[in-house]
Order: structure tokens, then sequence, then C-alpha cells
């Protein structure tokens, strides 16, 4: 043993090189850890909300003359809707003709159940009656495996709200076939969908550096942040905590005393105020009630292979919601959703005002009405913005993409509905300023007009060197974008009242200026924004309640001489006095 | 549950194990049928066995998503996308979703919560293998718990636990727990009475046969049943992650679910395939390292 000779390093010597080789491995790992490791991207990022402007604007090209009638989209929806390719490659027997329609546990599928006479196919139903095919209902209540079903041919239709189709869109239109084509809304909903807040928590504004948990990808979380945007609140000033479905957010937030806010549905939404000391309901769809818009979509391969069921089931399903104000009736569509659920009547029953069944008069005025604030068009733009400025949708479908309102324009001409009425609209009594400030308002919105000095126009054109108005210029080039900001609030919040408060900056305090006259500019530049939005997207006068603040209220406390952020108008939306 | 595993883990346990088994058909290479019972596979052919079903099912799956166009495709993109356009999307799931940082987190919640459950299930499983008073009391609720249907579980968790980690790693546990305390007290009780009854002889005590006889005889076993169960963590991992979706391979799968790339769904898959093949291989290597006599097959 000892005369051997010991060939290679001692003991020490192959630490020593194993410790060398690690270290380099280590070394090497770090240096290149943003590739082996990469942070990520996507996800909420910085929102320039000055930006936000020129992207609203570049949308539309300014309109100063207002517009006066409804306004009808003038194009063929073929036209614009992708073509359909390939052979379609759904189920479906000739003989049978019955439609694959899936739907979620949702109140506002009743006018289709009514119309089915159950869940499954049903020769009594409106559809076999009068159109001559079957549908049969099936409950998925899972997007994804809804989405599926209709990816892979299995059901012809898939349902969900405006904001999942923005997000299952993109994906489903990789074939031509499966593209979604949206024919009618079902519903708006109608204080289904709700935030449930601490205590502490009174204004959309306070949620900057809170906790908010909610089902991603689903319509609690376009709910939330399109109010934190319109709130002015950074995506990454909130916390947001994700759950997978609404019913584990509203569990989490019941859980977890550091949750400060959940987004959730009925009855979990109005259960937990009631048991949870400490916390309240900031908002729910009954004030946003045209916000969070329930549709169906069809397979573009069916849809074109099958018009006239498409026609049919948006018909049958009018023709339900008709019946449906009939109260024995609607016992008899109550206990078939019950049935059909695995509920019991009672259950049903409680879902009855989660949702507004829009009726033909409502769904012309969604698909086809250019100027309504909640139209098809600008819902759709505004989820699309939200999701964007999120960081969850990359190259967005457009609206009309999707949205064929071929069916509805088909019916308005036969004049199957004209009777039908648009009954969903709020009327408001006139009220104070001083009486509706006293409650905190749900959100509150700043916009900045550039109002030409001393002016109160807010199309005021340029003005030349000598002072001379120049024709067909506006002093403002994003007014148009921002009016449209406002209007698209204060449209989904259709039941609550908006108030409309002025600021000017202090700029001439103590320089002579009289203070009426400044509180009386910033009166009146409130009053033309208030016009402005009553004259073009028809909103009722009363909705609005204008004030204004002269340089009493600085933007920022602690910066009172920022005169550009002081001159401003602020927009808050009140929850409406029948509460 | 217990006694329905039982029987296959004993017998293979103490033949393999303890008998230590010889090679079955060892009888001249070339002849007999080309298919043998128990017969020794040299690596290399092993492997070109193992790849031929992997292939298959990769040309299958070419096959089907073949073609330019979406609508010229046996099974459609929105279904199914082909195995290029999966692997194209590497890059984007690499870098932009941050696939190694969720891998970490998701690993880290399947060992966390593996430690857990071995340090609850490793005794338990120990004891009612041994002691028949402690196997009848805990056997009703392992026979229960085994039913499960543990996605009801989650909500449980999260209003005991939170949203946080902690939720996570303790509903993993959990159903680590489940499966494998059976297959525990099965290691134990498939230690023949020989040994027993030899150590008896010797003048063993109760503590002793415990220590020396059941559990270094059943340790293997244990052992190979923690290899087995390591995998189930995998298959939950998507239940678990439900609540504060966010980091983690379930959130990814459950984020592209909804708003694609559909790749992603596919590619994640691939990846905790891998991952749990990976893990499976350093199991064996350390099993023949701690128990190098139980080295029969292969």
């Amino acid at each position: 043993m000892n005369g051997e000779q010991k060939v290679g390093p001692t003991a020490l010597g192959k630490v020593v090189l194993v410790l060398f080789i690690l270290g380099c491995i280590a070394g090497a790992a770090y240096y290149f850890r943003d590739l082996l490791a990469p942070k990520g991207a996507g996800g909420p990022k910085t929102i320039d909300f000055n930006a936000l402007k020129q992207q609203v604007g570049r949308v539309e090209a300014p309109d100063t003359k207002g517009i006066t009638t409804v306004n009808e989209y003038t194009y063929v929806p073929a036209e614009k809707l992708p073509p359909v390719k390939g052979v379609s490659a759904y189920r479906w027997n000739p003989a049978d003709k019955v439609v694959q329609f899936p739907i979620n546990v949702w109140i506002g599928w009743l006018p289709i159940v009514a119309a089915n006479h159950g869940f499954s196919p049903n020769p009594e139903s409106i559809f076999a009656k009068q159109y001559g095919f079957k549908v049969n209902l099936k409950l998925i209540d899972d997007p994804v495996v809804a989405r599926d079903a209709f990816a892979s041919g299995e059901s012809h239709i898939l349902w969900g709200t405006l904001d999942m189709m923005v997000l299952f869109a993109p994906g489903l239109m990789a074939d031509s076939r499966t593209a979604p084509r949206i024919y009618q809304q079902i519903d708006w909903s109608n204080g289904g969908d709700g935030i449930v807040v601490r205590g502490n928590i009174h204004s959309v504004k306070d949620l900057k550096g809170k906790t908010v948990v909610y089902a991603q990808n689903s319509p609690s979380q376009y709910f939330i942040n399109n109010l934190l945007i319109a709130a002015g609140i950074q995506p990454n000033e909130v916390h947001h905590k994700y759950t997978a479905t609404a019913f584990e957010a509203a569990a989490a937030f019941v859980a977890d005393q550091r949750i400060d806010a959940c987004v959730s549905w009925a009855p979990d939404i109005y259960n937990i105020p009631e048991k949870v000391a400490g916390t309240r309901i900031l908002t729910t769809t009954a004030e946003a009630n045209k916000l969070i818009a329930d549709v169906w979509a069809a397979r573009a391969d069916f849809a074109k292979d099958h018009p006239e069921v498409i026609k049919g089931l948006v018909a049958g399903i009018f023709t339900a919601m008709e019946q449906l104000s009939d109260p024995a009736f609607k016992e008899r569509a109550y206990q078939w959703m019950a049935d059909g659920y695995g509920m019991s009547v009672e259950e049903v029953r409680a879902m009855a005002n989660d949702a507004h069944s829009t009726n033909f008069a409502e769904n012309k005025n969604f698909f086809l009405n250019a100027n309504d604030p909640t139209n098809f068009e600008r819902t759709w733009k505004n989820i699309t913005f939200v999701y964007r400025e999120l960081g969850l949708v990359g190259t967005p479908v457009r609206f009309d993409e999707v949205m064929d309102f071929s069916v509805i324009k088909q019916l308005d001409q036969e004049g199957t509905f004209r009777h039908q009425q648009d009954t969903y609209r709020t009327t408001f009594a006139p009220t104070s300023y001083t009486k509706l400030s006293a409650e905190a308002p749900i959100v509150t919105q700043t916009i900045r007009i550039n109002f030409y000095p001393n002016s109160a126009n807010i199309y005021e054109p340029q003005h030349d060197e000598l002072g001379n108005p120049i024709p067909n210029t506006l002093y403002d080039p994003s007014v148009e974008a921002t009016l449209e900001k406002v209007a698209r609030l204060a449209g989904q919040y259709e039941r609550a009242v908006i108030a409309v408060v002025g600021h000017t900056d202090s700029s001439m305090k103590g320089r002579g200026t009289r203070y009426q006259d400044v509180k009386q500019l910033s009166l009146d530049r409130a009053m033309a924004v208030k016009q402005a939005l009553v004259k073009k997207y028809k909103f009722d006068p009363n909705k609005f309640i204008v004030e204004g603040k002269a340089w009493d209220e600085p933007a920022d406390p602690d910066d009172p001489m920022n005169q550009a952020l002081n001159r401003r108008v602020e927009i808050s939306v009140y929850p409406p006095e029948a509460k | 549950m217990s006694e329905r595993r039982a029987e296959p883990a004993s017998e293979n346990g103490s033949a393999a194990g303890v008998v230590g088994r010889a090679p079955v058909g060892g009888r001249g290479a070339g002849a007999g049928p080309w298919l043998r019972i128990r017969e020794r596979v040299p690596a290399p052919l092993a492997w070109v066995l193992g790849a031929i079903p992997v292939a298959a099912v990769l040309l299958l799956w070419f096959a089907i998503t073949a073609g330019r166009e979406a609508e010229s495709r046996l099974v459609s993109p929105t279904i199914l996308p082909s195995p290029l356009e999966v692997a194209r999307s590497f890059p984007e799931l690499w870098f932009d979703r941050a696939l190694t940082r969720n891998l970490a987190t998701s690993f880290a919640r399947v060992l966390g919560g593996f430690a857990v459950a071995v340090a609850v299930a490793f005794p338990l499983g120990l004891f009612m293998g041994a002691f028949t008073k402690v196997k009848v009391a805990f056997n009703p609720l392992t026979v229960f718990a085994a039913y499960l249907p543990i996605p009801t579980l989650v909500p449980l968790t999260l209003s005991l636990f939170g949203t946080g980690e902690t939720q996570k790693v303790v509903f993993l546990a959990i159903a680590f727990v489940i499966y494998l305390t059976p297959l525990f007290v099965a290691a134990v009780e498939g230690v023949d009475d020989i040994y027993l009854k030899t150590a008896y002889t010797l003048g063993a005590g109760r503590w002793q046969a415990l220590r020396k006889v059941l559990l270094a005889i059943a340790w293997p076993d244990m052992f190979e049943a923690m290899r087995l169960g390591f995998g189930v963590g995998w298959s939950y991992i998507l239940l678990a992650e439900m609540v504060d979706i966010g980091k983690g391979l379930g959130g990814i799968i459950m984020v592209s679910q909804r708003r694609g790339p559909r790749e992603h769904i596919y590619l994640v898959l691939l990846v905790i395939v891998a991952v749990a093949f990976l893990t499976d291989r350093l199991w064996v290597w350390l099993g023949r390292k701690l128990f190098p006599y139980r080295e029969t097959r292969r």
C-alpha cells in the first residue's frame, strides 16, 4: 500500500475541484438567470392614463355635430365577419334537428328554458312548434368545458358574458368554423355580480394598496378592473388575488381577514354582509346595470349552414320573454329550470332579480344603435381596452368580427316584435348636489378637458394669433374621447346618479378676479360636459347633477399649486336613491 | 382500502425484496418465443421498445393535426395544436410566462406537501401495519378517505388555511396521506411472520421487533410506495393551485384554458411529465443506493 504511487488528486483536491465546478455552474446560472428563470411578462402593467385618451380617440374621428336621431349601422355584417372555410365540423343529425345549447346556472337563461319547455329536446317547445327544430339545453357550468365542447363541435352554441367572449374569441377564431357569431343578448346582469368590501372602504379609490380577490378571466375581473381604471388606480397599486371561481373568491374573502374586497356573485355577495361583521356591499350590477352582458354565440359553420335555426332561436327566445309576463307561465318556467338545474323552485325564484332579460327593443338598441353608450360595440371595445391594459389580450378581435346583427335587423324589418318596448330605462327625479354628496360616491373619475381660457365651450375651436376662431378645429382635440370615457361609465351605471363637478385652477386667486365669476365658470364647464353627454348619448338630463367648485378643492392637497392638475372635471357615480 | 392494495404489494414485496428473485427464463438467449415471461431485457433494447409507443403517439399527433389551414385538419387547432405549433410556443412559455419560476413554485409545493404527508403517514402506516388495534381504529377513516372526492376539499382547506402557501401544501399533503397510508400499511403487513418468529426466538422485545424486523424489512417497500406516491402530487397540482392563481404550473394551465394560447396547456403537461419522469429516475437511483440488495431486475 505504502509503496504504491497514488495517482490523481488528493481527497482535499477532489473537494476543491468539485466545489470549483459547482461554483462555476452557480456563477453561470446566476449570470444567465434571466435566460434560465425569466421573470415573465404580461400581467398588470402601468397604465398611462393620459395616453388612454388617445387610445380611445383613435377609434372615432372628432364629431362636433352631435347626433339627434338613432344612428343605425349601415354595413352588412357578412362583409365584416370572417368567411367560413372548409367543411363544417359539428355533430348534427338532420333527422332529429337538435341544437346542442349548453347553459350555466344563471337566471338569465329563463327565457330559453321557458321557450324549450324544459331542458331536454321537446316537441312541445316554441322551437319545435314554430321553427321545426329542437333544442337540448345542457348544464355546463365550467366555461372552459363549454368552450371545448363548442370548439369540438359537440355543441353548436357557446354561452357567456361578453367579456368572456373577448377572451375566448382570439383562440376560437384560429379556425374559421369555430369563430363565434353573436346574434342575441340574453340579459344584463342586474344585481347578480357585486363587490363586497370590509368596512374601511367606502369608494373605489379606497382600494388603493388593498387586496382584492376574484375569479380570474370572469366577469368579476372585468367589473373590478373597469372600476379601478375609471378611478385612475394603477393595476399594480392593488394586490390582486385570483381564484378559479367566484364561489372560491367569496370563500377566500370570508376566510382571510387580510383580504379587503372580493368580487363575486349572488347570493354570496348578499349573504356575506349579513353574516360577516364589518363587511358591506360596495357596488353591484343593480347599479352598474348595463355593464355585464350575457349573450350566446353560434359556431360560424353552423350559423352559415342553418340560418333558419339561428333565427328561430333568437325569435323563440323573444317570444318566451313575452310569455313570461304571464305569472302562471313563469311559475312553470321556474319549475322547468329547477328540474334542469337540480335545484328547488325556491332557489330558482331567489335568483329572479339577478338578471334583466333583454327583449327585442333592447337588443335592437344593443346591436343596431351606434349612439347607445352601452351598445355591443362600446361594451366590446371597453372590455378589450380594460383587458389590453391588464396585458390579458394580445391582438384583439374587432367587435364586427363577432357581432352579427343580421337576425335582429331581419326581425326588425318583419316587425314581428315591434310591440316590445325598451322599459329598462331609469327615470331620474331632480336632486341637488348637496343632497347627493352626503354619501360617498362609488367611484370618481377625473377627466381633463382643455378649455379655452374663460370659455365653457368644450367644442371651442383653435384661435389664430389675432384671436379669431379657426373653423373645423378643436382647442382640445381629444374632447370626444374624453366624453366617450364618461359616457361609457355613465352608461354602465345606468341606474346611478352622476355628479359632474367642475374645478378651476387658482392662478388668478388674489389678482382681482371675482370669486363668483370663477365659480360660475367652473359651473358652466360642468354644465357643458353634461349637455354634451345628454345631446350625444341621449341620457336623461336629470341623471347628471352639476356643481362648480371654483378653486376651492385642489386636486392634490399636498400640491395645491399644480394648476395643470387643478383644471379638471370630476365625474362621481352615486348609488341610486332607492336603495 | 388497505386490504385491496395489500395483496399485490405484499406479494411483490416479500418475493422481490426478501427472497430475491432469480432471473427467470435465462436459458439460451436466442431460443424460445420472442415474448418470454420475466425475461431480462438489455438496456438498449428496453430504450428502443420504450421509444416505439412514444413515437407512435407523436406520429398520431402529427397526423391528426397535419395541414396548413386550420379547416383542413382532422382535429382543429382550437382543440389540439400541432406538435410544431406547441414546440414553437416554448420560448413564450419560458420567457413571457416564466416557466422555470412557476415550475420551481409548483415543485416546492409538491415537495412540501409530500414532506408533511410522510411525516403523518409514515408513523401512522407503521403502527397500523404493526399493531392490529391501531389498524382497526384507523381503518374506517382510511377507507372513508380513500373514497373521498378530493376536489371537494378545496373550499374546506381554503376556509381553514387561508389562501396562501399553507393551503396548497396542506391540500397536497391530504392527497398524499390518503394515497401513502394504505401502501405503508401493506408494506409493513407484507413482512413475513417467519422473521418475527425468528426475532422473538432470539429474544427480541416488542420495540426491537418493530424497529429491527418490521421496519427494516418493510423499509424498501415503503420507499417504493413513496416513489409511486410522489407522482400523485402532480396530478392534484391543478386543484391545489385553484386558489390564489398566479404562480405555479396549475395557474398557467388554468389561464391558458381561458385566454390561450392553447399550446401552453399541452406544453405544461409535457413539462410536468418530464419533471415527473426525472424525479422518478432520481427515486430509482436513490433506491439503488439505499437498497442495493433489492437490485434484482434488469
